[in-house]
């Protein structure tokens, strides 16, 4: 009987202690970091916790008090991330939240924000769903599936190798790839680029053997495919198409950047994947050439696309809590509308019309490095350079 | 390129890999059930532990045959590990203990994994002649995809000797079958039970040295697998070695095929597949498996 | 196939002390919204009575039926699904239909699925359960249309909580689903409780002990697993309803095999055949998961030496540390 006594008793005690833990007034400026360090895309989250951990160090402090930052792993799952978030805000009291990979995991997080009340700003989320989503929700990284459509036509229709081929659309199967591929047939058929299968192909997230997949685009006799896999998958697939002997013959589109260090453990088999994206290390540009170093020097891992957009978008969040004057959520989402940051790709604003990034992009095709000093194989070269209107959306 | 014979026997041969890959890990799962009555959680995060010691030891530059045989050993003597230090003690305890055991095992060596070899994917380097294709029966075959076949089959006929013709085979049978009488016999259980699961661990370590360089080895490739050798395994019949054989093509050729034919709804059918067999044959198609 | 330390009959035996203690607790949680303002323990604390009701709906089927379910939480994701269709789709502001639809609606998946598997026992069941909550995970999971796929259900409204025209507030607050839950699991619990304790318990766990005793008194073996099933899934539901109004989402993951050994391992941890074991074990594992998993990125490998530990070392669970406690003190 005791025993019931003692456990209810220490429950009670639990619950006081919970309790009284106090959130203090001046403390740090607390940021709240969701990422995938576990699941399909933990090396992206890696990459992406390490821009954002490189923007709070160059920030240094806002409004003269420290920055704080708080990371949770998302698992890529909705239903955790919810949970994350709530503890970041609720528990460790952030006020705000930023990183975020996977469409799944941002639209189940923004359908949420009403209840969590801070700004989120999403680097990762690519699906179009997020334009103006909500008055607390923002993206300023990777772009979006729109942005990469367009990218990715305009550099076909630029190439006649390219424009004369058959594509094969394969997309992972979920609310990313789904948007992803139908973004991009609409836009080919505007251009009279030729889709082979319009009712695209949709394979699962978990789906390591393409042997079944690769036979189909054999069947299919097309010489060209277009893919909306998550990044880390892309240079298994690279890989797969090649043991089958399709590299070169079938050419590779991408809708999104694959992750550098995948590139370089897929070696040859990855050459010639072509697709926009933010940013490459091939960039040369003084601000560009001046970032990557930096970042290899703090990390001494190869600079991603992942790593340099979560880097702006950290530096955008930090500088609008800047300008807001204060760490009120209204505040900052007001101060995050339109405002722009200068980073290794060129100036990034956040349309004030659709809380979305408006940003220039590059093409790029992967193939041998140059002599570099992170001594990667593998390098996304860059083809051609987008302006931010071209790849639009109009605001 | 496209005739609709060579997309035959390219899917023909994928099923036979993809059904091959799946034996081999099924197999292992069995030997250690059929023994010790284990359902071992941990079985796919030894696949995936498998394919990183194959990867490592390729990348130090050890020959690739000599990792196919070191690395089944080194995964045994990790299966020898865990059966001393945390099996052994639940030996007496219910099936249900053992399997949140073996569940918080995988927990582990999963985390172990990406703790030591990072989260991004790797790819096993094969040797030259490996790399390329072959022309078989009027379609293009990559080499290596074509000796994975010959590789499980070796394994198979292994394993079927090593069953059938040695002491310590003919020792395993019985103990499958009537424990009791075994140990009736003088011969000590226990060492039987260590000898299956460190046989059953060699198993997905060498199916995880095979696959690796098909596909990827990743931190989930465990996870994944775990599931299709436990569909296999139960379809097949607990226990049931040619249960495992019978079942393994049928999941191998189902998955190819649908995901060729019917894209959209690959697994659903797989699994819709498995409700259904076990519905109407609860033990399996060829079901061998008692319990407890 | 397993070991109990509940003692039938035990628990009709009159105790003021264990009466004091449950009041004691339950005041406790239903003040505790109004003592805190923290709503990150108010969200943990929703989210572990959840899962107390599952793991107690499982330890219904586990513990007293004899009966193992690889994939129980198969049933709560349906039941969400259900009531998240329903409201999103037929009435977004009826929340007492929704979750009657609910319930019902996964009732009558469960009825013809209990159908089959209860001609089989053990293991044979067990893996029964594992094909088919397999088999309604991967159709939830590629049936995009309906279900969202991978994406999971999405734009849940959230209704208002009313009883007989009494209005309670808006299920978009957490204190207020806090409450809610509490109240629901609470008489859950009870129900339960009483159930498992009239003959039919007995019944239940007289099959548990031996199938074929049971039988020969006259008890129609079958029916009675049913019936445990049915009850099981039905505990099950409603836990589902009960976490779709908390989320406000509800995805495939929620339903996968890994989730269902969690379940297990709640129900482990708290003790079979304890009702109360099966809330202990839940509120542990949630904790402990959540700790492990802030305090470090390869909060995997503790999580695994935990569960690893605890199994070799706590094999009766939380409810049972008492006994343990009392064999030490005697030795």
């Amino acid at each position: 009987m005791k025993k019931i006594v003692t456990i209810s008793l220490s429950l009670m005690m639990a619950f006081v202690l919970m309790s009284s833990q106090q959130v203090f007034a001046k403390d740090p400026v607390k940021i709240g970091v969701l990422v995938p360090l576990t699941g399909i895309v933990a090396q992206g989250g890696l990459e992406m916790k390490m821009g954002i951990e490189m923007a709070a160090e160059e920030k240094g402090t806002i409004l003269g008090r420290d920055i704080k930052l708080y990371v949770e792993d998302t698992q890529v799952k909705p239903p955790i991330a919810v949970s994350k978030a709530e503890k970041l805000v609720y528990k460790d009291g952030c006020k705000a939240l930023i990183g975020v990979f996977s469409s799944g995991v941002g639209l189940a997080l923004a359908s949420n924000i009403d209840k969590l009340k801070v700004p989120f700003l999403s680097t990762h989320v690519m699906t179009t769903e997020f334009y103006g989503i909500h008055p607390l929700v923002f993206r300023s990284g990777q772009l979006a599936n729109d942005q990469t459509a367009v990218g990715n036509v305009k550099g076909i229709m630029a190439r006649p190798d390219l424009k004369e081929k058959t594509y094969y659309v394969l997309v992972h199967d979920y609310a990313w790839g789904h948007d992803a591929g139908q973004r991009f047939i609409d836009l080919a058929k505007e251009n009279g680029i030729k889709i082979y299968n319009e009712e695209y192909d949709r394979a699962p997230i978990a789906t390591k053997d393409w042997s079944s997949y690769i036979s189909k685009i054999k069947a299919s006799g097309v010489d060209g495919v277009y893919i909306a896999f998550i990044t880390n998958v892309i240079p298994v697939f690279a890989k797969q198409m090649s043991d089958f002997g399709l590299q070169g013959k079938v050419k590779t589109i991408s809708a999104a950047a694959p992750g550098p260090l995948e590139l370089e453990a897929g070696g040859e088999a990855c050459f010639g994947i072509f697709g926009a994206s933010d940013w490459s290390w091939d960039v040369d540009t003084p601000a560009s050439n001046k970032w990557e170093m930096a970042f290899w020097e703090k990390y001494k891992t190869i600079p991603s696309d992942a790593a340099a957009h979560s880097y702006v978008g950290a530096m955008n969040l930090f500088n609008a809590i800047e300008k807001a004057g204060s760490t009120d959520a209204q505040a900052i989402a007001q101060a995050l509308k339109g405002i722009s940051f200068d980073g290794p790709y060129g100036n990034v604003r956040i349309s004030a019309k659709d809380n979305c990034m408006r940003n220039s992009a590059v093409l790029t095709e992967t193939m041998a490095a140059p002599e570099n000093p992170f001594g990667a194989k593998v390098t996304m070269k860059v083809l051609h350079t987008f302006t931010a209107e071209e790849l639009g959306p109009p605001e | 390129m496209s005739g609709t014979f060579s997309i035959a026997i390219d899917l023909l041969l994928n099923s036979l890999v993809l059904s091959g890959v799946f034996l081999i890990v099924a197999m292992g799962l069995n030997i250690i059930y059929g023994l010790s009555r284990i359902m071992n959680m941990s079985h796919g995060a030894l696949y995936a532990v498998g394919a990183y010691i194959g990867y490592s030891l390729v990348a130090t530059g050890v020959n690739y045959f000599a990792a196919l045989i070191i690395t089944p050993i080194l995964v045994g003597i990790i299966g020898l590990l865990i059966e001393r230090t945390i099996i052994l003690p639940m030996r007496k305890r219910s099936m249900v203990y053992t399997l949140i055991l073996t569940y918080g095992l995988m927990f582990f060596l999963d985390g172990m994994i990406k703790h030591i070899w990072g989260n991004r994917p790797r790819f096993i380097e094969l040797p030259e002649f490996m790399q390329g294709m072959i022309s078989i029966l009027g379609t293009q075959y990559p080499v290596y995809r074509l000796m994975t076949l010959f590789m499980i089959a070796a394994i198979m006929i292994a394993l079927m000797l090593l069953l059938s013709k040695t002491k310590a085979g003919i020792i395993m049978r019985a103990a499958s079958t009537i424990p009791e009488m075994v140990s009736c016999m003088g011969i000590n259980m226990s060492y039987v039970h260590m000898g299956a699961f460190m046989l059953g661990c060699a198993m997905a370590g060498a199916a995880g040295i095979i696959a690796g360089p098909l596909t990827t080895i990743d931190p989930l490739m465990g996870g994944e697998m775990l599931i299709s050798s436990f569909v296999v395994v139960v379809i097949g019949g607990l226990g049931s070695l040619r249960g495992a054989v019978i079942a393994a093509i049928l999941i191998g050729f189902v998955q190819t095929f649908t995901e060729f034919f019917i894209t959209d709804l690959a697994m659903v059918i797989v699994f819709i597949m498995m409700a259904v067999i076990l519905a109407f044959m609860p033990r399996g198609l060829l079901g061998e498996g008692k319990f407890e | 196939m397993n070991s109990t330390t509940s003692i039938p009959g035990i628990s009709k035996r009159f105790y003021p002390l264990k009466i004091f203690a449950v009041i004691l607790i339950l005041c406790s949680l239903a003040l505790f919204p109004f003592i805190s303002d923290n709503r990150f323990y108010i969200s943990l604390i929703t989210e572990m009575m959840i899962y107390g009701l599952l793991a107690m709906s499982l330890d219904v089927l586990l513990g007293y039926t004899g009966l193992l379910s690889f994939m129980h939480n198969t049933y709560m994701g349906i039941c969400a699904y259900a009531v998240g269709l329903f409201l999103i789709h037929i009435s977004p502001t009826s929340l007492w239909l929704a979750c009657f639809a609910g319930v019902v609606f996964t009732s009558l998946v469960a009825l013809p699925v209990g159908w089959v598997q209860v001609r089989t026992g053990g293991l044979a069941f067990a893996l029964l359960t594992l094909a088919f909550g397999m088999m309604f995970y991967t159709i939830v999971w590629k049936w995009y249309a309906v279900t969202g796929g991978d994406d999971g259900l999405m734009g849940m409204p959230n209704p208002d909580i009313t009883l007989f025209g009494w209005h309670l507030g808006s299920s978009s607050d957490p204190v207020n689903i806090y409450l809610f839950t509490l109240t629901v699991v609470t008489i859950c619990f009870f129900l339960t409780r009483r159930i498992i304790n009239s003959p039919f318990g007995a019944v239940l766990e007289a099959i548990r002990e031996n199938e074929d005793r049971a039988s020969f008194v006259g008890i129609n073996v079958r029916r009675y697993k049913l019936l445990g099933w049915m009850l099981a899934c039905i505990l099950a539901s409603i836990a589902g309803a009960l976490f779709i109004l908390y989320k406000g989402y509800i995805g495939p993951s929620t339903m996968s095999a890994f989730a269902g050994a969690g379940v297990l391992m709640m129900v482990l941890l708290g003790g079979m055949g304890s009702l109360w074991g099966a809330f202990a074990g839940a509120f542990i594992f949630i904790y402990i998961q959540d700790y492990i998993s802030t305090m470090t990125e390869h909060w995997e490998i503790f999580l695994g030496l935990f569960v690893i530990f605890l199994v070799l070392f706590l094999p009766t669970g939380f409810a049972g540390l008492g006994d343990y406690f009392k064999r030490f003190r005697k030795a």
